[in-house]
């Protein structure tokens, strides 16, 4: 789902990083910021987590995979904006040691995947767990995916109407391309997994470290 | 033994890596990138065959496949095919700054780089420690589905397996996270 470097211009890019850098800062000394002692192992494993969560790949019918996305977690767990933080370094170690995503689109991915994604969830997850609490969190799950996936696709969708010299794919074809998995597979893959994983770390009493 | 990379030329090459990075996203003539392309082939000799193939593996897939989607779809609804001047340069842009990406990575030891800021350093360590236990924690488990089933595990199976690994991952998350803070604090950080 990252976008990587080249499709997007540095006049989309750059105010990206304009959005996302104070909210980089506010998430670090709201959540983070104690002395570094305190602080820094939580960021590391947090982020750890959500990396190695990442690389758990979905076996889907016809012979592809996709894989977890799983920072929403860290959304439903502790806070939306850990979540951003630890996910914003996870593009980050994925970008500087394993060629994924790529730096100048960081900012990007980030407020995507790491920021509306699991924000959109969260808030989900909120309004309907007086409901079910297990329907909320596949919801969570399922909504996370697709916010992300539109915010992804509305950044490229947005690119090619800037300048579609520069990104010559119609909103349609990226609409459709990235969606269309993320509705059928990917999305209930993500909400399964939520209700999975959550319900399966509150029976094991997690508490968490202080974030 | 192979001489370490200097980190002061490690810092310069990762400021390089981003200024160049952003230029060369800005770009969308297909002359000038084939122009830094070659530059960068030339700058970058030492691994370059290595390089190339990685950045091929990272942004072929992705590029063609939409690059081929966008073709259909405008050659279907418009009856025409669209230029491909856009298209080529599209390729050219993200394969030059995947070689240049790899190809400055490739030559900075960034632990040593950024040895001038400890938090970023303690942080960088501490990320990629936890990563690797955590991972092998991963691997584990996955092994261990695939050696409890008579068959091949289906995505139910796997999302099943990873929920209950994350409950695992967690606490043994929360647990390093609580050691390593210990640790440095008795070392008076």
């Amino acid at each position: 789902m990252h976008v990587p470097d080249g499709f997007i211009s540095p006049w989309l890019s750059l105010p990206a990083y304009a959005v996302a850098a104070p909210l980089w800062a506010l998430a670090a000394r709201r959540h983070f910021g104690r002395a570094s002692a305190e602080s820094l192992p939580v960021v590391g494993s947090l982020t750890a987590l959500a990396f190695v969560i990442q690389t758990i790949m979905i076996p889907v019918p016809g012979g592809t995979s996709t894989h977890l996305v799983g920072v929403l977690l860290l959304a439903l767990l502790y806070h939306p904006l850990v979540a951003f933080l630890c996910e914003s370094l996870v593009l980050l170690v994925q970008a500087l040691f394993f060629g994924a995503g790529g730096v100048t689109v960081l900012a990007i991915n980030a407020l995507a995947m790491g920021l509306l994604g699991p924000l959109a969830g969260w808030l989900a997850w909120r309004l309907v767990r007086r409901l079910s609490e297990r329907a909320a969190l596949f919801l969570a799950g399922w909504v996370s995916m697709q916010v992300a996936t539109l915010a992804v696709a509305g950044a490229l969708g947005l690119q090619h109407r800037l300048d579609p010299d520069y990104f010559p794919m119609p909103l349609a074809v990226t609409l459709t391309g990235m969606l269309v998995p993320s509705l059928t597979v990917a999305g209930v893959v993500e909400g399964l997994y939520t209700v999975f994983a959550l319900t399966l770390v509150r029976k094991a009493g997690f508490r968490g470290v202080e974030a | 033994m192979a001489s370490r990379p200097d980190p002061r030329r490690g810092r310069w090459l990762l400021a390089a890596w981003v200024t160049a990075a952003f230029a060369l996203s800005a770009l969308r003539d297909t002359r000038l990138l084939l122009l830094a392309l070659l530059l960068l082939a030339l700058l970058f000799r030492r691994g370059l065959w290595r390089n190339l193939w990685r950045t091929l593996r990272a942004v072929l897939p992705v590029t063609a496949g939409l690059s081929l989607a966008s073709l259909a779809f405008l050659r279907l609804t418009g009856g025409e095919w669209p230029p491909l001047g856009p298209y080529a340069a599209l390729a050219l842009r993200t394969g030059a700054i995947g070689l240049l990406t790899c190809s400055v990575l490739d030559r900075v030891d960034l632990l040593r780089a950024l040895a001038p800021y400890p938090a970023a350093t303690r942080l960088l360590v501490v990320t990629l420690a936890q990563i690797h236990a955590l991972r092998l924690l991963a691997t584990d488990s996955r092994d261990g589905l695939r050696s409890r089933l008579p068959r091949r595990p289906g995505a139910l199976d796997v999302v099943r397996n990873a929920g209950g690994i994350t409950a695992t991952l967690f606490a043994l998350s929360a647990r390093n996270a609580r050691d390593i803070g210990e640790a440095m604090r008795s070392r008076g950080f």
